[in-house]
């Protein structure tokens, strides 16, 4: 059988080396092997999908010797947390090359830079062992670092140098919890770790600890969410939607496989800390959004908010011993992150294409925009709605999950709710600010989505709904996996 | 004596290498002389291989024949042989430069006395031995800087011997003989074990340039020419490292000296990095790295006798050391001694560009080169020893180094580039970066083939 995971994991990588090694094509053969290899990375993301997941362990494994002298290996699986966040990772990395289609600055060490992130986001995901994904997650951040620093706005330098130091620091203690759980084990099998949780006691208190803290930053929560803005508002588009769409569930998953699964009972002790975290954040993070006038800024901060709604989701799942609200609150977050991916990244796609158009982010600059730019403005209110969480669009069956089972396990913490009322605030805000009221002369021959923008923005429009009236599909394969987690 | 002898051939043929690359000098033939050195070099390497995994020792104990001095070979010896590339690249056409290649052969022999001694002689025979050879290669370009430099080195260097010998005499009187494998009597008796201990920290601290005794190292790497700069931050680095080693593993533990090495390890780092962080010559800056650098191989040295990671950790980490900082210094080669030279480097020559980012990205740790795996190692022997708080300020010290190296990266590719034509790169030094891209890039995924 063919290995279909190492294939689609290292079929990007392949392609830009191959784009390294024969320098000087032309724009155009730059972009077209960046759309061809993402697309089929895509088609091959949904064949592992029709194989499946199975409940209670990982399907479709493939295990290769590494360095046997420690008791490492190449080892890769999905189950039902990984595979979505696989296909989100391959949907987007397609829609962000057809995005940067248009872009003419050094094409070909972007389109390496963008090949090797998808490659690292997917190795991250698939990775079942830890220092294979120690690996996955460190070679994403010398991406992301090089793309802020080459394609970046005004401040690229340093936002990019804080992002690096910042995300370092922020991994390095993940490092010494890996080698800590080896240590005691023996080997860096993640499905051991998993199965046999080694550490106990206060060696598991210290490991979850570097854990959080690594997490919390890749997530970001509050208190260490510093870094976001300045990333976010200094990346090229693509770069936005990477980070944000992807990167962050890096903190999300490794919050469930690591500090969750391998150290549960510590987990549970610190639950309500955790779980107060992530109110915290979710707070926080909606005030913070609504003081920005900046538009990427404002969206970045409410990632800062969409996120803790995820943290809170696992704490709760930590809390509580029954294992129907348990089921319900990790579904609830797993599926959050996809919702997140999709909605975050459209916004972010959107905000980019009006900074094409009008090379400013500010939303006092702009009014009545949509009578001239339809398609741009129903599509970024659209997302809007979605990202407050209205009905029948995709995070409102995560969301609603979330808050049910906090209702039920904690119900305090059910206060974060107050962040939907705020962020509604924000978004119609900005909706009024930017598309309705008196249209700016400034503006009038604005042109709308042209055909390579709707490709990117149309099926992310789509998923969008699909997820928020048929999230059942999604939620079934999600259930198998986390109904069958077993604490 | 036969056996005995049949164990070092390794080392004759390297010695015997140096004599004829001597009479090649003699006769101004320098290129016969890097010939006859890199075949040296070569063959020395192959001759490792058979008695990679003998463990014995030799002449009454005085020469271990173990895992340790066989992976010091197998490290040094093609460290060696990079080095003469880059002095090539560096220095083809000037007079004597057919000694420099003899002397690095000669240093390198010192170097495997240091990292195969089984006795206190053979130490100092061996920081004699490298000492001697490396003042004359800093002194090589005969100007001032070079001078000072050179000077610097020598009376640092005589005063940390004459104390390590001093402080030797402690042992030998505790234990009753020079071989390390006697130590094992000073158990029991802290003052003398403490004495000898602070001694050898002074020798062999000044030897691989660990704080305090560092001060010499960017004053006589920026004197040197670079490429004899990259030699000394290598090469006698990790004999220094190897012989510590070899001498610690036998000194018994609860003479406490596991706490020493980690506070100079802690020192070490912090202060390396620390100073690195403000320089603006590049081979300073490399220089107070490499003084960093010295500091993580310390984590595997406190955990000698406790975990069995801390050998693999220090001939792996050795062996990354060597390909990345050879690069390093040779990229430097290239651009300059400035870190304005490095200005659009990355736009002008890209893939001299992309050399450099991963030799930097190696010495910083970050997955999946070389460095890490060394650096991963070394994390696990210091936290299985139970020098957890090392372990952090070694990860918060990883932080600070990539502060220090993307200040080299950053001006490679942030500002525009420069009309300045680019020159040719000499062919030596082209092989030399090849291998260590190569080494760098591709030894951290087959990590396998190293020793367990």
């Amino acid at each position: 059988m063919l290995p279909l995971l190492s294939i689609t994991t290292f079929l990007p990588i392949a392609a830009g080396l191959i784009l390294m090694l024969r320098p000087g094509q032309s724009t155009k053969t730059v972009h077209t092997l960046s759309i061809g290899v993402t697309g089929i990375t895509f088609l091959l993301s949904l064949v592992i999908w029709a194989g499946g997941v199975v409940p209670g362990a990982f399907s479709q494994v493939e295990e290769l010797a590494w360095i046997p002298a420690v008791g490492a290996s190449y080892r890769l699986g999905v189950d039902g947390l990984s595979l979505p966040l696989v296909l989100l990772t391959t949907l987007l990395f397609f829609l962000s090359a057809i995005y940067s289609a248009r872009l003419k600055d050094r094409p070909s060490t972007f389109v390496v830079l963008m090949l090797m992130l998808e490659t690292a986001s997917l190795g991250t995901f698939m990775a079942l062992d830890a220092l294979l994904f120690y690996v996955f997650f460190e070679v994403s951040l010398v991406g992301m670092y090089f793309m802020i620093a080459g394609w970046g706005h005004e401040d690229r330098q340093r936002a990019a140098l804080m992002f690096f130091l910042y995300t370092l620091l922020g991994s390095l203690p993940l490092l010494l919890a890996i080698l800590g759980l080896y240590l005691s084990s023996g080997t860096f099998d993640m499905r051991v770790w998993i199965d046999t949780q080694p550490l106990t006691g206060f060696a598991a208190m210290l490991a979850l600890i570097a854990m959080l803290f690594t997490f919390a930053i890749k997530i970001p929560s509050f208190p260490v969410h510093t870094w976001l803005p300045a990333a976010h508002v200094q990346a090229p588009t693509v770069g936005s939607v990477i980070l944000a769409g992807v990167m962050l569930k890096f903190g999300t998953y490794g919050l469930v496989r690591f500090a969750l699964q391998m150290t549960p009972e510590a987990f549970t002790k610190a639950g309500v800390v955790i779980l107060a975290f992530g109110v915290f954040s979710a707070i926080y993070g909606a005030f913070a959004a609504l003081a920005q006038t900046d538009l990427k800024k404002m969206v970045a901060y409410t990632s800062v908010n969409h996120m803790g709604y995820i943290v809170m989701g696992v704490a709760i799942a930590a809390l509580t011993i029954d294992p129907k609200i348990r089921a319900v609150a990790l579904d609830g977050a797993t599926l959050q992150m996809i919702s997140h991916g999709l909605v975050t990244g459209a916004l972010f796609f959107l905000v980019g294409m009006l900074q094409d158009r009008a090379h400013s982010r500010e939303m006092g600059d702009f009014g009545g925009l949509l009578n001239g730019v339809p398609w741009l403005g129903w599509a970024f209110i659209l997302s809007a709605f979605a990202s407050l969480g209205l009905p029948g669009l995709a995070h409102f069956p995560a969301e609603f999950q979330i808050f049910l089972a906090t209702l039920q396990a904690q119900p305090w913490a059910i206060i974060a709710i107050l962040a939907i009322v705020v962020t509604a605030g924000l978004y119609l805000r900005s909706i009024a600010q930017v598309f309705l009221g008196e249209p700016n002369k400034k503006w009038a021959a604005m042109p709308d989505l042209d055909r390579g923008e709707m490709w990117v923005i149309v099926p992310l429009v789509l998923l969008i709904i699909l997820i928020g009236v048929a999230p059942a599909t999604l939620i079934d394969m999600i259930h198998t996996t986390m109904a069958s987690l077993s604490f | 004596m036969g056996r005995d002898l049949s164990f070092l051939i390794p080392e004759m043929t390297l010695a015997v290498a140096a004599m004829l690359m001597l009479i090649a000098e003699m006769l101004r033939l320098p290129r016969v002389a890097l010939a006859l050195g890199l075949v040296g070099l070569a063959a020395a390497t192959l001759l490792t291989l058979p008695v990679l995994y003998a463990d014995t020792t030799v002449f009454g104990g005085t020469y271990r024949i173990d895992m340790l001095s066989g992976w010091a070979k197998l490290v040094l010896l093609p460290g060696t042989a990079l080095a003469l590339l880059l002095v090539r690249a560096e220095l083809a056409g000037q007079d004597r430069e057919g000694s420099v290649y003899s002397l690095l052969c000669l240093v390198t022999l010192g170097a495997l006395m240091l990292a195969g001694g089984g006795d206190m002689m053979l130490l100092v025979l061996g920081v004699v031995l490298t000492g001697l050879g490396s003042f004359a290669l800093v002194t090589f370009p005969r100007d001032d800087a070079a001078t000072e430099a050179g000077m610097k080195y020598l009376v640092f260097g005589s005063v940390t011997g004459a104390v390590m010998i001093y402080g030797l005499s402690f042992w030998f009187g505790g234990a009753g003989s020079t071989l390390y494998s006697e130590l094992a009597l000073l158990d029991g008796r802290p003052l003398i074990a403490t004495a000898g201990l602070l001694a050898v920290i002074v020798g062999l601290g000044y030897k691989a340039a660990l704080v305090p005794f560092h001060f010499w190292a960017p004053d006589a790497y920026d004197g040197a020419p670079i490429s004899i700069a990259a030699y000394l931050s290598v090469i006698t680095k990790i004999a220094a490292i190897f012989a510590f080693a070899q001498i610690l593993r036998d000194l018994p533990v609860n003479t406490g000296w596991p706490l020493v090495i980690a506070l100079v390890a802690a020192a070490t780092m912090t202060l390396g990095y620390v100073t690195a962080l403000v320089q603006s010559n590049v081979v300073r800056l490399l220089a107070y790295s490499s003084v960093a650098q010295a500091g993580y191989f310390l984590l595997a040295i406190v955990a000698l006798g406790v975990s069995p990671l801390a050998l693999p950790a220090i001939i792996v980490f050795g062996a990354a050391y060597v390909a990345m900082n050879l690069g390093a210094f040779g990229v430097v080669i290239i651009a300059g001694r400035s870190i304005d030279d490095f200005k659009g480097m990355g736009r002008r020559r890209p893939l001299v560009g992309l050399a450099m980012v991963v030799f930097l990205l190696s010495l910083t740790g970050i997955p999946p080169l070389f460095g890490f795996v060394g650096k991963v190692y070394l994390f696990g022997a210091a936290i299985e020893a139970g020098f957890l708080w090392l372990a952090v300020i070694a990860i918060l010290n990883s932080v600070l180094a990539l502060a220090v190296y993307l200040r080299i990266i950053m001006p490679m590719y942030g500002a525009e580039a420069q009309s300045a034509t680019a020159t040719p790169i000499p062919l030596s030094l082209l092989v030399a970066l090849v291998i260590a891209v190569f080494v760098t890039l591709v030894m951290g995924l087959f990590a396998g083939i190293l020793p367990s």
